[in-house]
């Protein structure tokens, strides 16, 4: 690893499902020589594409886990990190984007930019990575890359810039004209692998020299000599176009765009060199962190080897050797034996094994220099752990984790799967700090809780593939919470005398709505009304009544205590007395506290195109939703809302079908907000039904 | 303290008819001022009044995002709490928000038959019906047509309610004769009240350059540090 950081491009391959993501990387391991032999994604021939290392994304033909992987071009060190295409999977979409620099965009050149594309590209918008994009499948029968690039512009809002024309399309196919080169490249060999340049065909030249000139045209706003030079009809050469044009892609202000058919292995070489040449290195992206000791504020990370180390473990795999941690470098070294902190945890880890990925390949390597990305063994971490140097107390990623709003009891086929659930669930929420997994004590049920249904369904879909844990699941549950809405006293006695030594205790004192956090208690007993050594039986009784309030059981949140007076007595008072008596005092201050029941509310914000605004809205306003604004943005239009989470299962299939499959949405939890009354009341008869079927 | 506390203690009430309105119904209203002045906080304090009130408020926004727009509701609402010592602030806003319609658009993509459409579209469907509608960043300049402002009144009048819209002056523009600003001196006619921002000390006063009824004879300044409006 002597190679400098400028030769270092960390990214990321961007696309909707369908697009042909899973087989341009394939046929990028394959032109850098990281594999010998082509496989088609969907597993005809049984071994697969080697990027998706998962038995799920090899059936569904989509990557869900992103996976890093190492090759080699121009003497450039590329790493990809397989990024996942679909936004539910939010913290999952969120450290991939983080370590990467600079991505692909793939789009189909039939299907040009969907809805899926639009999802990918806000993304990448969203943290701003520098973009090339990639018209793939020029051979289909329909391609047309031209309306591809004119949609980049017009759906997605880029300034696409055309790198190539294609010399053929569909069936004739051959390969594509370099514009900054003025070349025609055909791609020979049983697998497109030899390079053949030869003069532009005599019936492309015109197009070729006015598309050329188009592209110089935008080069040249990036600099001024090419401006120049352009301007006074002097010779171009590729290189002044391409350094120009970098400028601009680093600003996000220009996509060049790329073409082929991966599938063909048409146009990936060049493609190749258009990211080396055109996408940043790991010192021209600015990264930063969070100081921890600064209440999280952002901190600016350098690039240098020899600074304080901060690096992120941005992936977990289970390997045969342990848990393999994906980690990526951003400032200083982390090299075989040296001693980092784990922010999260606090606790040191010693660094063991280090390795380089390729897929499931792996490579033993002594250090991993700022700007690399590479793998740790043996190391106890989860997901999205920041490793620093003692020095330091930096965070990567917020250490804010948001409580999960649905769960769903999954109940093992037989015993074998209840072994594999386990396993999978200890493994799932290392991965995922936002999925959960408890028992409940009195159904005895394992409860899984996540951030969305979809979230749900690939952890449980996972668990059958991976771990091969077959198991049921029940109907999804809205994690609603109860609170009070007034403060209510309480002086509660627990006498209790049935031969032997009784049980005495009396707390008094207030509840009351506490808007700052879940739950507080304050002591302002005096005189020793109740003995201090009880006073955290009290509390732990009080904690207790939290558990289930006695509106509709669901937990209780937003309540401060107070406990102001009492009563003990020598020989019956003890913990357990105290305990119950604050639970008693609990409950008999909860009813009078006026508790209501509140719904995890969710921000959804839809992307639709501008004729169906008002149905997109329709479908809002039927879910009790509160439309917060409409964005026009020319030909699609942004509509924001806050909907609860009871409302939008399903939402999918509705949204599609009413707009034809073109409008898309994004679902993130909000906050919590009071149930209506009605609603309240239809969840009350839900329940008395349910005890009612039980009981039968 | 109630809605009902801080609509009384609302200094916009000194200013209003006794059904708690400016303008009649539907009527234009225009804020004018300098880059930066209070405009669209003055717009906020507008709007957040009519949904005190119980009306919906449709806010429009040439050029800033709904996320924008967001921010400066809570940013005055929270001034707001701060100033009259409003508990469970949070609270009475959830209350509130299903009043409020930011809806915003790229300058060259507004035109008054796109909005009318629009509004027809959520009034159909009975989603949203605005009382009140506030225009924030509609261009005055050589190629504003009267035709625009007349369609405008029409739709104040389609939907009974009254339509208030920024108006952006520069500092080396001199006034008309009437000392009217001149993007809009010859809309004047169609414009119901005229409120003229303009610094003045410590304060930036309301200065009403048209107007008839309370508003014609109260003066209202806004507090630049919080932006809200004080007697």
């Amino acid at each position: 690893m002597s190679i400098e950081i400028n030769k270092i491009r960390n990214i990321g391959i961007s696309a909707h499902i369908d697009s042909g993501k899973t087989t341009l990387t394939e046929r990028i391991l394959f032109y850098t020589q990281r594999i010998h032999a082509i496989h088609d994604v969907k597993g005809k021939d049984g071994v697969g594409a080697t990027m998706d290392s998962m038995e799920l994304e090899k059936e569904r033909g989509i990557t869900i886990a992103s996976a890093a992987t190492f090759c080699e071009w121009n003497k450039h060190e590329i790493n990809i990190i397989d990024t996942p295409g679909h936004v539910d999977f939010t913290i999952e979409v969120e450290r991939s984007l983080r370590v990467l620099d600079g991505a692909i965009l793939v789009l189909c050149s039939v299907g040009g930019v969907q809805s899926q594309s639009i999802t990918v590209d806000q993304q990448m918008k969203r943290y701003k990575v520098p973009c090339i994009a990639f018209i793939n499948k020029c051979d289909r029968s329909g391609a047309n890359p031209e309306r591809v690039v004119e949609q980049l512009r017009d759906k997605l809002g880029h300034n696409a810039i055309a790198m190539q024309i294609p010399i053929g399309l569909e069936a004739d196919h051959k390969g594509v004209v370099d514009l900054a080169s003025m070349r025609a490249i055909y791609f020979d060999g049983e697998n497109g692998e030899v390079l053949r340049y030869e003069d532009v065909p005599a019936e492309l030249l015109e197009l070729a020299q006015e598309k050329r000139d188009e592209l110089i045209e935008q080069a040249s706003n990036y600099c001024d000599e090419l401006a120049e030079a352009f301007l006074e009809e002097q010779e171009i050469s590729a290189a002044m176009i391409l350094k120009a044009l970098r400028k601009g892609v680093l600003t996000r202000s220009v996509t060049p765009v790329y073409m082929g058919s991966a599938y063909k292995n048409k146009g990936v070489q060049p493609l190749l060199d258009g990211a080396v040449q055109l996408l940043p290195n790991p010192s021209e992206v600015t990264n930063t962190a969070l100081d921890l000791d600064n209440n999280e504020e952002q901190i600016e990370l350098g690039s240098s080897n020899s600074d304080p180390t901060v690096a992120l473990a941005f992936k977990l795999e289970d390997g045969q050797y342990g848990q393999l941690t994906y980690i990526r470098v951003y400032q200083g070294t982390l090299a075989k034996g040296d001693t980092l902190i784990n922010t999260r945890s606090g606790k040191k880890i010693k660094i063991g094994r280090l390795v380089r990925m390729h897929a499931s390949q792996m490579e033993d390597i002594d250090k991993i220099p700022a700007g690399y990305i590479g793998a740790l063994f043996g190391i106890d971490c989860a997901s999205g752990d920041t490793f620093t140097d003692p020095k330091l107390n930096y965070s990567m990623t917020s250490m804010f984790v948001p409580n999960p709003v649905i769960s769903l009891a999954i109940i093992p086929k037989d015993n074998k799967a209840q072994i594999n659930m386990s396993k999978a669930l200890n493994r799932f929420s290392k991965e995922d700090p936002t999925f959960r997994t408890f028992v409940d004590e009195e159904t005895n049920e394992t409860i899984i809780e996540g951030m969305g249904e979809l979230h749900l369904e690939v952890y449980v879909e996972r668990m059958r593939r991976e771990y091969n844990a077959e198991v049921t699941t029940g109907q999804p549950r809205v994690a609603y919470r109860e609170t009070i809405t007034k403060r209510a006293e309480f002086n509660y006695t627990h006498k209790k005398q049935t031969g032997g030594s009784g049980q005495y205790g009396r707390v008094a004192g207030y509840i009351e709505p506490y808007s700052e956090g879940e739950f507080e208690f304050i002591n302002k007993v005096t005189g020793g009304a109740i003995p201090t050594q009880y006073i955290s039986s009290c509390e732990k009784g009080f904690k207790a009544g939290l558990e289930k309030g006695a509106l509709m059981e669901f937990p209780v949140t937003g309540i401060r205590v107070e406990i102001n007076d009492g009563a003990a007595h020598a020989v019956d008072s003890s913990e357990m007395a105290f305990q119950a008596a604050a639970r008693g005092a609990f409950q008999e201050a909860y009813k009078k506290a006026k508790p209501v029941i509140h719904e995890p509310i969710m921000k959804v914000v839809v992307e639709t195109p501008t004729e169906f605004q008002g149905t997109v809205m329709g479908t809002i306003n039927q879910r009790r939703g509160t439309i917060l604004g409409a964005q026009d943005e020319g030909p699609m239009c942004v509509v924001e809302s806050q909907v609860p989470l009871a409302e939008m299962f399903g939402y999918s299939t509705v949204l599609r079908s009413s707009t034809q499959g073109k409008a898309q949405f994004t679902m993130e939890f909000s906050n919590y907000r009071q149930v209506p009354q009605s609603i309240t009341e239809e969840l009350q008869k839900k329940k008395a039904e349910e005890g009612k079927k039980g009981a039968a | 303290m109630l809605k009902k506390d801080l609509m009384v203690r609302n200094p916009l009430r000194a200013v209003s008819d006794e059904h708690g309105y400016i303008l009649p119904e539907g009527g234009l209203g225009a804020v004018v001022a300098r880059a930066g002045v209070g405009k669209t906080a003055l717009l906020v304090q507008l709007s957040l009044n009519s949904m005190l009130k119980g009306d919906k408020a449709l806010h429009i926004s040439l050029g800033d995002p709904v996320r924008k727009v967001s921010l400066w509701y809570r940013e005055v609402f929270n001034n707001i709490g701060v100033h009259y010592h409003i508990e469970k602030i949070d609270e009475l806003w959830n209350e509130l928000l299903p009043q409020r319609f930011i809806m915003t658009f790229n300058i060259d993509g507004f035109s008054v038959p796109r909005l009318d459409e629009r509004l027809t579209e959520l009034a159909d469907q009975n989603i949203f019906i605005p009382q009140m509608i506030l225009i924030d960043g509609l261009p005055f300049n050589s190629e504003t047509k009267r035709t625009d402002l007349h369609a405008l009144k029409e739709l104040s009048e389609k939907f009974n309610s009254h339509i208030w819209f920024t108006v952006r002056s520069h500092r080396h523009e001199e006034p008309d004769h009437d000392g009217l600003p001149v993007q809009i001196a010859e809309f004047a006619d169609l414009l119901d009240v005229i409120i003229k921002l303009e610094p003045r000390n410590a304060a930036i006063g309301l200065k009403v350059l048209k107007g008839s009824g309370p508003i014609s004879s109260q003066e209202l300044s806004l507090d630049p540090a919080t932006m809200l409006i004080k007697p």
